[in-house]
């Protein structure tokens, strides 16, 4: 026996499964943490300092959130930043879910379908933007000329779509679900492979029918994936920015009123006002937003697991 | 449920995908008249759907106004070494996060998610001094290194493996298999569903980046495809007709690796494998 | 696992070794799929020192002389100036290389100031809009330049006062080398059909408005409309300041209320495409000039450039064009009218400044400008001369009117140049946005415009 050896019998049983772990988790964390992690570490203490980007960086305590908290445009933003959330993470949810049940059959042309409905996303999203913007237009596109008919409610009583503050948020929020709904598909389609399907054979021996199977076998097969769905929705909802922009932006890049979300802000702070400080202030609390619903959620997904 | 039920139900369902398919593609429809337009006619109202004089010059004018070929080899390298890293890096990192007890394991994984909220907007300015600090401006490595190790892709696999049954380790770990064993030889043979997934996605993501490789490569030979479709767009006008024809053009890798990927997406991977 | 899965895998390998291969493969192989890419103007023959004594046997010149400079710019490929300059100068200057990095126009302020941030070695930079420009001389990013000025005998005064409004603190960080101007385009065959004169080179407001009512015909999709206003906030908050007596930084803003009534009525009224349905559908301004959708339009001078090359094409079905002179108020001469300047600035970290400073110089003095003018381009130094230059251009509209409408006598920055100018372009871009799209009221915007500046003001 070798001295080596010796030194890892040395080692408890503890100890050792560490290392092991760590040994998984270390070619992607190293790079992670040096060229993300690092840095956005900087910039979420760059909340507390007042910087341009090249003159000498300041303390200046709570400064930036006295500000937030005190402008206007901020609340707008974060309410309509919620709003959107709201609406787009169930109904996207469901759309993907139904979908993706719907593509795992055994169906003539299944590949054909699944590809189509991830088109959007994968289609440029100025295309995307025009044939929506041409779909709904207020006046000459064919959903308010079909309400006109179903209605007989004239034009200017009928919905603006993107072009009303009041409808401003629904649009984007239907446009942002037929864009995305295909790419959660794809993970509720690979969650969905992982479900034994002797479990639904037996379940039918049992008698239990199709609402019963999806109840009892379905949703608890598919809580790992639906954890991660809902998380990197609610995520990509609260840093929703470019749909945005190519829908409600003129030829200033500006948003306003029912359009404004946060991440708007944190560009204009950074990168029109050079005032970092500010843009990490508001990208601190969108941190902050999201790893609370991140602890309730693990917290949930660990109960829910036992 | 009787046999003409059955068939009827069949119908619906087929038109019902049927309507969903043509919703789906209007707006790839959309690109192909786009691109074969004169700018000023794109966003001409109503849509004309079938261009009058349709200008096949679009998709030979691309390749002579920008060296498109160059941006297409430069997006493809590095989408390929970004999908594989990124493969090999987050399943890898995943295994430990899903199968193993170490210390400090859910703090850092709450932590790995929490940092996919930062939008990147906000941490980009440090990213890039750390990047040029190292003298990778205007490298493919920066770009590369920025995209590699995303927390996404560790979350997804971790996710995944979590709901292949715990019993298929411990099996083989009484049968005296390494973790390293484990992980090569029994998850990730399962987890092809869950690869392709993570392929496809970081392919499409690093296809049609734009910002990062905005920020970082300011020379031509560099550029992807990207940033060279927007070279169209100048500050008082914009060339509809030819960005398009380019987006056609570069949608087609990412149709194909999707539809290639899809037959990896089978039912009850994992249950086999508990049988054999 | 299953060989076709590994298969894939080895042939996604091997497509990246071959992209990579395809993608560090340098100039040679690509040189004639791109010329383009290969603006860099090599004026000296930098290669191979040891060569040098045989071509330059004299040794007061030797192969080290040759300088080479960074460009920072945007639109390398669309602008024809930049190639033209950069051929003038190498005849100047043989031994200096400039080398331009395109960082692209829609980010172009983005791009510039991570770059600077980071320490890139840019040498010169151009300047695209006044916010940008404050934006970097509070950065210290830009030289200042008025020792240079002095030392080189630069005559400021041929700028016409623009040089002033540069100044900040007594030091200017930037020349001007391109300066554009507001003016009226209009279809001449579409006031044909509906039987009204041109627009004369003497409009008011008022008389602008009325002209337009005039002009707007037609039903659907063949409806001509008579003016057109673009989405950006210039196109229409601007004609408040003609007069002089205010100006966009000011901090007040009740001025604006009748500019803003008067377009929101000709939106009502539909004599102008509603603001809204323009930008959530994108629609550039130029493809409603160019179909003939629209009689009137207000836009900057560089659109003459793109318009004649555009009728040449064949893309521009509004062949039979004019222009006027700016529309102004009541009791200010015509000819007044907004102007917006690019700049071309010498960077602070730059280790060659004096020969920099040398292009920059060329570029903005009086042989640049002449350069600039033969590509269509209104110079910084505009004098008769060079407006006749471009009155004269191939395709220019040859009625009188529209060669009188390029003289101006009074041209009003689009903003002026302030400590908070991208702060305050910020709140009222987004202000202008909410009014125009019916958001809010004018009055609503016109109080949030003076509270959101009274605050910016204050910090």
């Amino acid at each position: 026996m070798n001295s080596a050896t010796q030194a890892r019998k040395g080692l408890s049983r503890k100890a050792k499964e560490n290392l092991i772990a760590y040994s998984f988790i270390a070619p992607n964390f190293i790079g992670f943490s040096l060229f993300t992690l690092v840095p956005l570490i900087f910039a979420l203490v760059l909340s507390v300092l007042s910087w341009d980007g090249s003159n000498p960086i300041e303390f200046v305590g709570f400064d930036n959130f006295v500000r937030m908290f005190k402008d206007k445009t901020f609340w707008q933003a974060l309410q309509n930043t919620l709003l959107y959330t709201a609406g787009v993470v169930p109904m996207t949810m469901a759309a993907a879910l139904g979908l993706a049940l719907l593509l795992n059959q055994k169906l003539r042309g299944r590949n054909f379908f699944r590809t189509v409905a991830f088109f959007p996303y994968v289609a440029s999203l100025v295309a995307v933007a025009a044939v929506w913007s041409f779909l709904f237009s207020p006046t000459r596109g064919p959903v308010n000329q079909v309400l006109h008919m179903i209605t007989n409610l004239p034009v200017s009583k009928l919905p603006g779509w993107a072009t009303d503050k009041n409808w401003a948020i629904p649009t984007v929020i239907f446009f942002s679900i037929w864009k995305t709904m295909g790419y959660y598909m794809v993970i509720y389609l690979a969650g969905l492979q992982n479900v034994n399907p002797e479990l639904y054979e037996s379940a039918s021996l049992d008698g239990a029918g199709a609402i019963n199977r999806f109840r009892y076998i379905t949703i608890p097969q598919l809580a790992p994936t639906t954890f991660f769905v809902l998380m990197i929705l609610i995520i990509n909802s609260f840093k929703v920015y470019d749909i945005f922009i190519t829908i409600f932006a003129g030829a200033d890049n500006v948003l306003s009123g029912t359009t404004r979300v946060l991440v708007y802000q944190i560009y204009n702070a950074a990168f029109r006002s050079l005032n970092y400080g500010y843009a990490s202030a508001i990208a601190l609390v969108l941190f902050l937003i999201v790893l609370i619903i991140t602890i309730i959620q693990f917290k949930g997904e660990k109960k829910f697991g036992e | 449920m009787s046999k003409s039920k059955k068939a009827a139900v069949r119908i619906i369902l087929y038109l019902l995908l049927l309507i969903l398919a043509l919703v789906m593609l209007t707006p790839f429809a959309w690109m192909l008249s786009a691109s074969l337009k004169l700018s000023k006619d794109v966003f001409l109202f109503p849509i004309q759907w079938i261009p009058e004089n349709p200008r096949w010059s679009n998709y030979s004018d691309i390749w002579s106004k920008i060296p498109l070929g160059i941006f297409i080899a430069n997006t493809a390298k590095l989408t390929v070494i970004i999908t594989l890293l990124q493969l090999f890096t987050s399943s890898f990192a995943a295994y430990a996060f899903a199968k193993l007890r170490f210390k400090g394991r859910d703090l850092l994984f709450m932590g790995y998610i929490a940092t996919i909220a930062v939008p990147w907007q906000a941490y980009m300015v440090p990213q890039f001094i750390i990047m040029s600090r190292l003298h990778l401006n205007n490298t493919h490595t920066a770009i590369i290194l920025l995209q590699a190790f995303s927390a996404f892709g560790v979350f997804m696999m971790r996710q995944f493996y979590q709901s292949i049954p715990d019993e298929l380790c411990e099996a083989a770990r009484i049968d005296g298999m390494s973790e390293y064993g484990i992980y090569a030889k029994i998850m990730l043979p399962l987890s092809k569903p869950a690869l392709s997934t993570i392929t496809i996605f970081t392919f499409v993501a690093v296809w049609n980046d734009f910002l990062g490789p905005l920020i970082y490569l300011t020379k031509t030979e560099l550029k992807t495809i990207q940033i060279g479709l927007r070279m169209f767009i100048s500050q008082y006008s914009a060339e509809y007709g030819l960005i398009m024809s380019g987006s056609v053009i570069a949608l087609i890798p990412v149709l194909i690796v999707f539809l290639s990927l899809q037959k990896y997406f089978v039912e009850g991977v994992a249950s086999s494998g508990l049988k054999g | 696992m299953n060989k076709p899965f590994l298969r894939s895998l080895a042939i996604i390998v091997c497509l990246a070794l071959l992209s990579a291969c395809a993608g560090s493969s340098p100039p040679a192989a690509n040189a004639t799929q791109a010329p383009a890419s290969q603006v860099e103007a090599t004026v000296a023959p930098v290669a191979d020192p040891t060569a040098a004594p045989t071509v330059e046997p004299t040794p007061e010149a030797p192969a080290d002389n040759s300088v080479s400079l960074k460009w920072a710019l945007w639109d390398k490929e669309l602008t024809i100036y930049y190639q033209a300059l950069l051929d003038a100068y190498k005849a100047v200057k043989p031994d200096v290389t400039i080398e331009l990095l395109d960082l692209g126009s829609a980010d172009y302020n983005t791009v510039l100031t991570t770059q600077l941030q980071g320490g890139d070695d840019i040498d010169i930079i151009c300047i695209k809009d006044i916010p940008g420009y404050a934006n970097l001389v509070k950065q210290n990013f830009l030289e200042p330049l008025n020792s240079y000025i002095s030392s080189n005998n630069v005559d400021t005064s041929l700028f016409g006062g623009t040089v002033e409004q540069l100044t900040v603190n007594n030091d200017v960080y930037t020349l001007p080398f391109r300066s554009d101007f507001w003016i009226i385009y209009y279809n001449k065959d579409l006031f044909d059909k509906a039987g009204v004169a041109y627009p004369a080179n003497d409009l008011t407001l008022d008389q602008y408005d009325a002209l337009a009512r005039q002009v707007t015909f037609g039903e659907g999709p063949e409806k001509v409309f008579g003016a057109h206003y673009h989405t950006w906030r210039s196109a229409v908050q601007l004609f408040g300041v003609l007069d002089g007596l205010h100006t966009i930084v000011d901090g007040s803003y009740d001025f604006l209320k009748p500019i803003y009534e008067r377009v929101l009525k000709e939106q009502d009224d539909g004599i102008v495409q509603s603001y809204a349905e323009l930008k959530t559908t994108g629609t550039h301004y130029s493809a409603a000039f160019f179909n003939n959708q629209i009689a009137m339009m207000n836009m900057g001078s560089w659109f003459i450039a793109t318009q004649i090359a555009k009728v040449e094409s064949g893309e521009s079905f509004s062949t039979n064009w004019g222009m006027a002179k700016y529309p102004h108020p009541d009791g200010v001469p015509a000819g007044t009218t907004l102007g917006t300047i690019t700049g071309i600035s010498v960077s602070s970290h730059s280790t060659k400044k004096d020969e920099a400073f040398d292009f920059v110089n060329f570029v903005s003095g009086p042989e640049g400008a002449v350069v600039i003018a033969s590509t269509g381009t209104i110079p910084a130094i505009k004098n008769d001369d060079v407006v006749a230059a471009i009155a004269s251009l191939p395709g220019y509209p040859t009625d009188e009117g529209s060669k009188e409408a390029l003289k101006t006598v009074k041209t009003v920055l689009e903003m002026p140049l302030h400590d908070k100018s991208a702060d305050i372009e910020i709140a009222l871009n987004e202000e202008h946005d909410a009014i125009m799209t019916y958001s809010i009221t004018v009055d609503e915007g016109i109080k949030n415009m003076n509270e959101r500046v009274a605050e910016i003001l204050a910090n």
